[in-house]
């Protein structure tokens, strides 16, 4: 610790502390430009000068100076004030004013300074900025006359990022912030520039000429999108998100947000919404009011009785869940599960049988930390972007070894340091198991207090790093360096995202995935962790409240044979989402009973007998649970148009007329009851504060550890192997409605290697015709390096994708592919 | 002046060089310059492609070697000509017409400043003065100088060149 005095006042910092953040602890503002919290130091707008009796004869940038013991500092004085005024009025030299119609005015840094200040008239004259304006992309504009220069776009899309869009060009007078070659911007889109920049250079389009910021009601809840579990701060006016807000103060995620986060939005307003019942009469479904939906849905669920099956979507709120059980339990069934169950069940099975807990035993801030970090499957980066910028930011600032087990070369594959362990799909398993066998057979392994280690030692005699090499292709060394790196890391994670698209292995990567955490003393462990994140926002929730069928029951799967009497599916669109679309199609059919709970005239709901309108996450409260084990709150933003209402409301409406008593008055109240036991045991609502709460503790401790003998799959033969799975813009088929996600990818496609289209004739764009077992789809070629030669991937956002009439559920699908 | 490179993607490079001058600095840490300057012999500039290619495998971005490149004056993002024509405008010799000399250029081979034939014979370059005010106006024809020229002196010079390979 060093002390020091700022403005008279003793103040003791870090050693590692800046004269700005000392200052900032005892509440003295020191005015910034380029300075963030999260980037790294700077120094380049020279607004952040100070005295410091030491250093006489010159002013001290107090952004970059690192504290010194004894250090007396002046932040304000005559001389100060005019230092920086004077450098204000350089800014102001070639800034184009354009306050009144700027969408930064009311909260731009340079704004405030000006007036701050009192810069009215400027003694420099010059040139001022013309350049053109990108408005090329949709979502993101770059009015280059307004920047000043503070590099703060350049360094997050760098730092935090990874990305690399922007970069300082030219010289003097002609210097600006530029892409490569000085195009149009195409990236991301994740904003985190537009919520870096000080000015207004970097707007979000979206929100042009929507609102004045200080005419914005700002409420802080929790994405709807993913179990990242962002933090996102929306902003209202007449009761209408208009945008969504930069909040760095809130939740795990330290402002950083991804497309889907922070321009996916729109669909909360959307026309398309849902807005009353719909109860099918003569074929046709038709508007009804609530009485008459609520009576038809209580009086056919009533018939099934046990043979009801219930599917829960995985964004419903923790007290939506728990009133869902309920009603399970009030009419009897035993078939009630999560949707994501098709693949949650196997991870969390293999790691809960490995470790006694089904959940992720670190949290994302720790990963940060990491000197090693294993990925299982590179589609981390897009199903969990702003948890994947975790693992930038340790790479890139910490030098954590990166090791990705994949079978394409995602954006994780591309950071400094990153070692690819390609493998065809579906056999990763291989490859885990390979590196199990090396620490074993190095001595590097952790066994002390592990059980079954002779029979898990047995199973693996196959499994050595040169057989695994033989099959996947990966070199033998690699697979050793993997595994010796993680073994000597103090601090380690491993990763292993999961959802609909990764059903098949699931069961064998959680046990395989969990055995090396095992071995590699990494679960329980503090500052290390083994990761398992859900694909949707409340996934860990439901698995933390059991959201499962009951001994007998049916789980997801099953619930679609087409021996249900009555199937009630909230929250999910099965048509789309679901591997088999054929079978989906048929469960449908043949259950007499369908009822619908969502917030769109999905496929699925279109085939429905009742659909009920529901709201969106932005207008509800209640508690989600991400995939690092937070409980975060959801704060009621918005009404719901029309008649729509929130999945508790109606949960509630369906007990009470089920005949079941409901005494809650609301979430809260489900919430303390929740709490009484389980996982969630001992909180309070009022402890879920900015930052939640992480039932278990930052580090979670397992309850065993038991190696579970796992064995690799076969690999799927075929010249093309098809695997589906998350992109980066969408989550699930819910952002399919957002404009956001969809201005920059609005359709199916295919996604192949450079090499396989120039043998296929085939360029950007082309319509291609994916085929298996005598189904053709006709999906838009995408061509790249992301999947290796001899793999194509597909999307499964896209209701007219139709990618699960191909993919039912296995590893890889073998197609042929022709123009 | 505008930074904006038309969009050339579909530009047909012959990569081994570059590859070849990256491989011989791969394991050198912060060898972005001298890998850039070997890259701009082989190829007499800098083509797109090989940015691509230089930030694939030494991992940097596009848009960071992009800032290099226009930051320093050494490098060229478009192909040049055989004969680099400098036209001094110093004081000197822009009192003694060089503007016309410029004009002339332009009106024989089409090109103006940091421009290039598309033969890829001339470039043309306006520069601040070389040191030879004796003798203005005064363009040098990549390291040949020819002083006090008059228009009918610089087209001779033009002929020259052009009847040259
Ligand atoms: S939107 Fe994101 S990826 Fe795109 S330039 Fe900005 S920070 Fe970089
Ligand atoms: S665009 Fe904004 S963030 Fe980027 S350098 Fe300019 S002022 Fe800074
Ligand atoms: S989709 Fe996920 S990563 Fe993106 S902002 Fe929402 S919670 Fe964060
Ligand atoms: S904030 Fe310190 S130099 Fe810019």
């Amino acid at each position: 610790m060093v002390n020091l005095t700022i403005d008279g006042k003793q103040v003791t910092v870090k050693k590692t502390a800046t004269i700005y953040e000392a200052a900032k602890e005892v509440g003295v503002d020191i005015p910034v430009l380029c300075y963030a919290k999260k980037l790294l130091p700077y120094g380049a707008c020279r607004v952040c000068l100070v005295e410091v009796q030491q250093m006489k004869g010159r002013l001290i940038p107090a952004c970059t100076t690192p504290v010194t013991e004894g250090m007396v500092v002046t932040t304000m004085s005559d001389e100060i004030r005019k230092v920086r005024k004077t450098v204000l009025e350089f800014l102001l030299v070639n800034h184009v004013i354009e306050c009144p119609v700027c969408d930064k005015g009311g909260e731009c840094d340079l704004q405030d300074l000006t007036y701050e200040y009192e810069v009215v008239t400027n003694r420099f004259e010059g040139e001022k900025f013309d350049l053109e304006t990108d408005i090329v992309n949709p979502l993101i504009e770059r009015n280059m006359n307004r920047c000043v220069l503070c590099g703060k776009c350049v360094r997050v899309c760098d730092e935090i990022v990874g990305y690399g869009s922007y970069s300082f060009i030219n010289r003097g007078f002609e210097t600006k912030i530029a892409t490569a070659y000085d195009r149009d911007l195409n990236c991301e889109f994740c904003g985190q520039c537009v919520s870096m920049c000080p000015v207004g250079a970097i707007l979000p389009r979206p929100f042009k000429y929507k609102a004045r910021p200080w005419q914005l009601n700002e409420v802080d809840t929790v994405c709807g999108y993913c179990g990242n579990g962002c933090t996102v701060t929306l902003g209202v006016l007449d009761d209408k998100v208009e945008t969504v807000r930069f909040n760095d103060k809130t939740g795990v995620n330290d402002g950083n947000l991804c497309i889907r986060g922070r321009f996916g939005y729109s669909y909360i307003h959307s026309d398309e919404r849902l807005t009353k019942p719909l109860l099918r009469k003569n074929g046709q479904l038709v508007e009804v009011e609530w009485q008459e939906a609520i009576d038809a849905v209580v009086t056919g669920f009533k018939a099934a009785g046990e043979k009801l099956g219930i599917l829960a979507g995985g964004r419903l709120t923790n007290e939506e869940y728990t009133l869902l059980k309920q009603l399970a339990s009030a009419t009897g069934t035993k078939s009630l599960d999560h949707s994501g169950g098709v693949c949650y069940t196997g991870v969390t099975e293999g790691v809960k049988g490995a470790l006694g807990v089904a959940a992720s035993t670190g949290t994302f801030p720790q990963v940060e930390e990491c000197e090693t970090i294993l990925a299982i499957r590179s589609d981390f980066y897009e199903t969990h972007p702003v948890f994947g910028m975790v693992v930038n930011q340790a790479v890139k600032r910490h030098n954590a070894e990166l090791f990705v087990v994949s079978d394409k070369k995602g954006k994780l594959t591309k950071q400094p340091h990153a070692s690819t362990l390609l493998t065809k799909p579906g056999l990763e398993v291989h490859i885990l198991n390979a590196m199990a066998a090396t620490l074993l057979e190095e001595n590097l392994a952790v066994t002390e207090g592990v059980d079954d280690l002779d029979a898990y030692k047995a199973s693996l005699a196959d499994a050595t790093p040169e057989k695994a090499s033989e099959l996947t292709g990966v070199p033998v060394e690699t697979i050793r360096q993997a595994a010796r790196s993680l073994a000597k890391a103090d601090k380690a994670a491993i990763l292993l995202a999961y959802g609909l698209p990764y059903s098949a292995q699931s069961l064998e990567l959680g046990k395989a995935a969990a055995n090396l955490a095992i071995l590699a003393d990494v679960a329980g462990k503090q500052g290390s962790g083994l990761y398992l994140c859900g694909e949707k926002a409340n996934s860990q929730g439901a698995i933390d409240l059991g959201v499962m069928p009951a001994a007998g029951g049916s789980g997801a799967q099953e619930m679609l044979n087409g021996e249900m009497a009555a199937l009630y599916i909230v929250g999910e669109d099965p048509l789309t989402s679901y591997p088999d679309r054929a079978k989906v199609e048929n469960g449908l059919k043949k259950s007499p009973f369908v009822v619908v709970q969502d917030l769109f005239l999905t496929p699925t709901a279109q085939e429905a007998d009742v659909v009920l309108p529901a709201a969106s996450f932005a207008e509800k409260e209640g508690t989600f649970t991400n995939a690092e084990r937070r409980l975060q709150r959801l704060r009621h933003g918005v009404p719901s148009p029309g008649e729509a209402k929130s999945d508790f409301t109606i949960f509630s409406q369906i007990l009470s007329t089920l005949g079941a008593i409901v005494s809650y008055t609301g979430p809260a109240a489900v919430f303390a009851e929740i709490a009484q036991s389980g996982p969630y045991a001992g909180i309070a609502l009022s402890d879920i504060g900015p930052q939640g709460v992480v039932w278990g503790g930052e580090t979670l401790a397992v309850t065993k550890k038991s190696l579970q003998p796992v064995i690799g799959a076969t690999p799927v033969e075929g010249e093309y192997l098809l695997v589906t799975g998350s992109c980066l813009y969408h989550s699930g088929t819910l952002s399919t409605k957002a404009y956001g996600p969809q201005s920059v990818v609005d359709a199916p496609y295919v996604e192949l290697n450079a090499a396989d289209a120039e043998k296929l004739k085939v360029v950007e764009g082309d319509t291609i015709k994916v085929s298996a077992n005598g189904t053709e789809l006709a999906l838009k070629a995408k061509v790249g390096k992301v999947v290796p030669s001899g793999v194509v991937f597909a999307p499964n956002h896209f209701a007219q994708g139709g990618v699960n009439r191909l993919y039912k559920g296995e590893t890889a699908v073998a197609v042929q592919l022709r123009k | 002046m505008s930074n904006t490179v038309e969009e050339t993607p579909e530009q047909e490079v012959d990569l081994a060089a570059a590859n070849k001058v990256i491989d011989k600095y791969i394991d050198m840490h912060g060898a972005l310059m001298p890998v850039l300057q070997e890259i701009q012999e082989e190829y007499g500039y800098i083509p797109e492609p090989t940015v691509h290619l230089v930030a694939e495998r030494l991992n940097v971005y596009s848009s960071q070697i992009f800032g290099v490149l226009t930051f320093y004056a050494q490098f060229h993002l478009e192909p040049r000509g055989k004969y680099i024509i400098r036209v001094c405008m110093g004081t000197a010799c822009h009192v003694k017409g060089a503007g016309r000399l410029g004009d002339t250029i332009k009106e024989r081979l089409g090109v103006g400043h940091a421009e290039t034939t598309e033969d890829l014979k001339f470039t043309a370059e306006y520069v601040a003065c070389i040191g030879a005010c004796g003798m203005a106006p005064v363009i040098m024809v990549n390291d040949a100088t020819y002083g006090s020229l008059s228009v009918q002196k610089l087209d001779e010079v033009i002929n020259k060149y052009i009847a040259m390979d």
